[in-house]
């Protein structure tokens, strides 16, 4: 039996998290990981920024190239919710740095096996794009400059995809550490993130949507990201468990977890833009949308800052990592 | 100056006799070695660091005492040879 | 190759020596050191007798600062992990008495297989220090190229270039990188880099008075390794492996091999050790895909919606 030599409990039936955990000696206690020193509500608040400046980027990118004309009013609320990731997101991502008067040094190399490299460079790009955007849309806003919406349209179609990079990339960042709770389902952490930054973006394109039908096809996009978040933290949660992770999903950040992100950023708006839809026309459909709008992105922020720090709970507890570092848990194609 | 340096500092007299990183050794008029590192908001960097010990140049360090570490942190490394 | 070391020593019949000595590590190691070879560490801990001499050498010699010093009641263990200012940690296990779940494949739990309660031959010690890595995972994450592969083979540091951004300590899978907040820097073990330029082998290397730990070309080490673990097969000791050549653990999940390298007698969690680290840098690619799937998917979602809104709107 493999059980007894990995040093795990011999469990009967189905393992349970508990019974899934490293039973073995470890090092008085010690973990053979060292946890990641970001600071989780900074990093996480960059992350959530991150997400919903891209994200919104791409929704609004995509509501103007096929509503034209009428979707510009979106296409302009994304153009300067866009300006969050670096007006904010890239300011908290320096603030974090320990040696923060050399950040220039991200710029020294390109790196496609640390995807905080490769995010810097994303971001970059996605700055230079919805940069061109905004100061064309504030031109057409302040001065009056209509020829400037072409401009303005031309610069958000890069914005959106780098958008669609810098709302994701944060999960490849975190996934490819050895964290076990991070680097246990990579794919999952993906969705994940996707699907709360699309939420996060769509929601907060909706925020004070006076067009009661842009409020509704917003609140349906945001309802189907969140849906899709739904299955996809189940899926994640249950695939953390598999690699003996479990343990890490009983942690005090777990439950804030559960309470932020499910409960406040997904099971609250989901009922709330039903409520909403059944308030018709009334201006109170509005107010309720908004606040449906505010719990997602409250969520999506929570879901970042969470994740971290369950991660950093699994890095430096032994009976998490040392289970999660056995050979069961090898990718399966590079065992050989 | 740096940003650390908001109250009064201690200061030390002497040569920098080891470098390693941004770590030296700096050796006091009395004879005595004592273990600095270079703080984070230090305006020199690690590499201007071989070229004190090279030169065996005296120098004024501006420091305060390492958190949990047998060492000082060095703030300000101010020459003291130059003409 | 291998040179003896006493065929050089006698080129040095004096006891005090007016310069330093070309090529010295031909002398206490036995090894010449070459740009554009591998080395590393070949760490037996069968012969480690829990000294510290490592652990002290290295602090002399890269002028570390001592952590706050305590008593931890872990052993003899008062160092207790790697740190930024820690670049060689002496671990010791005092084994207690054969555990329950020993069985007939797996019967020897140290050296010698016993009962007895915490006692010196069901000691282990091992000097732990930073594997140099094939695929330095450290060195992958790092977005400013301040970790960077020597000319030795070797990982290290520069520290005029790193921003304390601390990516490499999460993605090191061995918990060695570690941050210092008060220089706002990443540090590990650089195999002594400056030394090896010198000509001079890694101070703990030289100091360490049983040869438990080895430096060397990475092909003569894994050999010895090899030839010590068969001699230790033949002498009983049948739990005796390496960690960290190619294809043991330690090598796993595409890490190939790590050049500092062990001989272990018991499991490698006993030692802190994982049993199947793997390479971080593999999941970045599906990470991406997956998430950019989604925002694709959720894209299409978003025409189909705003698309039916104009048709039906207005």
């Amino acid at each position: 039996m493999p059980e007894h030599r990995d040093g795990r409990a011999v469990s009967k039936g189905a393992a349970s998290p508990e019974a899934a955990a490293w039973k073995g000696p470890t090092y008085y206690g010690r973990s053979q990981l060292k946890p990641s020193p970001f600071n989780a509500w900074v990093v996480g608040g960059y992350i959530f920024l991150a997400g919903l400046s891209g994200a919104s980027a791409v929704v609004s990118t995509v509501a103007e190239a096929v509503q034209g004309e009428r979707g510009a009013s979106i296409g302009r609320k994304g153009r300067y919710l866009s300006m969050l990731a670096p007006l904010v997101g890239a300011p908290l991502l320096i603030l974090d740095l320990h040696t923060p008067t050399r950040f220039y040094n991200m710029w020294r190399i390109v790196k496609r096996t640390s995807p905080m490299s490769l995010g810097t460079w994303i971001l970059t790009a996605f700055i230079g794009g919805a940069g061109v955007a905004v100061v064309a849309q504030l031109g057409v806003d302040l001065l009056g400059l209509k020829w400037l919406k072409r401009i303005a349209r031309l610069g958000s179609a890069p914005a959106a995809i780098t958008g669609a990079g810098i709302s994701t990339y944060t999960a490849a960042l975190l996934a490819a550490t050895s964290a076990p709770y991070w680097a246990a389902d990579e794919k999952g952490l993906g969705v994940r993130f996707a699907s709360s930054s699309i939420a996060a973006g769509s929601a907060a394109l909706a925020l004070g949507e006076k067009s009661r039908s842009t409020r509704r096809t917003l609140n349906a996009i945001t309802g189907i990201a969140l849906l899709t978040e739904l299955v996809a933290t189940a899926v994640h949660h249950k695939n953390v468990k598999a690699k003996g992770v479990g343990a890490s999903l009983e942690s005090e950040w777990a439950h804030i977890e559960e309470a932020a992100v499910l409960g406040l950023g997904v099971l609250l708006p989901l009922g709330l833009y039903v409520a909403s839809r059944r308030l018709g026309d009334r201006k109170r459909a509005g107010a309720v949308s908004d606040l449906a709008s505010l719990a997602v992105m409250a969520g999506s922020a929570m879901l970042r800052v969470s994740t971290i720090r369950i991660g950093q709970d699994s890095a430096s507890r032994p009976e998490v990592s040392l289970r999660f570092s056995q050979p069961e848990n090898l990718p399966k194609k590079r065992r050989a | 100056m740096s940003k650390a340096a908001a109250g009064p500092m201690a200061e030390m007299e002497g040569v920098v006799t080891v470098v390693q990183e941004g770590r030296f050794q700096l050796t006091d008029l009395g004879g005595v070695s004592h273990n600095f590192m270079l703080s984070r908001f230090a305006l020199a960097e690690t590499e201007q660091l071989p070229a004190l010990q090279n030169a065996q140049s005296r120098v004024r360090v501006k420091y305060s005492q390492a958190d949990k570490l047998i060492a000082y942190l060095a703030h300000r490394i101010d020459l003291l040879d130059v003409a | 190759m291998e040179i003896h070391p006493f065929a050089r020593a006698r080129e040095y019949p004096d006891s005090v020596f007016h310069d330093v000595i070309p090529n010295e590590s031909e002398l206490t190691g036995g090894v010449t050191i070459e740009p554009g070879k591998q080395y590393g560490f070949f760490t037996d801990t069968t012969v480690c007798i829990g000294c510290k001499s490592c652990e002290v050498a290295c602090k002399e010699w890269n002028n570390l600062p001592a952590d706050d010093i305590g008593l931890t009641g872990q052993s003899y263990d008062n160092t207790g992990a790697l740190s930024a200012n820690t670049w060689r940690h002496v671990n010791f296990i005092e084994k207690k008495q054969a555990l329950a779940d020993d069985t007939a494949e797996r019967p020897a739990r140290g050296v010698r297989d016993n009962d007895q309660n915490a006692f010196q031959s069901g000691w282990l010690m091992m000097s732990d220090v930073c594997k140099h890595c094939h695929h330095a995972p450290c060195m992958e994450s790092c977005p400013t190229g301040a970790l960077f592969k020597t000319e030795f083979d070797t990982v290290v540091v520069q520290q005029d270039i790193c921003n304390g951004c601390g990516y490499c300590v999460s993605a090191c899978p061995f918990g060695v990188v570690a941050l210092n907040p008060l220089d706002g820097k990443a540090h590990k073990c650089t195999l002594c880099y400056d030394r090896l330029k010198g000509g001079l082998e890694p101070a703990c290397a030289k100091a360490c008075p049983t040869e438990s730990i080895q430096f060397g070309e990475l092909s003569d080490l894994w050999e010895r390794a090899a030839t010590r673990v068969e001699d230790l097969h033949a002498r009983g000791v049948t739990s005796a492996y390496t960690y960290g050549t190619p294809d043991a653990p330690g090598a796993t999940g595409d890490m190939k091999y790590l050049n500092s390298f062990f001989l272990l007698t018991d499991r490698p969690e006993a030692y802190n050790l994982p049993a199947a680290p793997t390479r971080p840098s593999n999941r970045v690619a599906p990470a991406f895909a997956a998430g950019l799937s989604t925002i694709a998917g959720l894209a299409l979602a978003a025409a189909v919606l705003f698309a039916g809104a104009k048709t039906t709107r207005d």
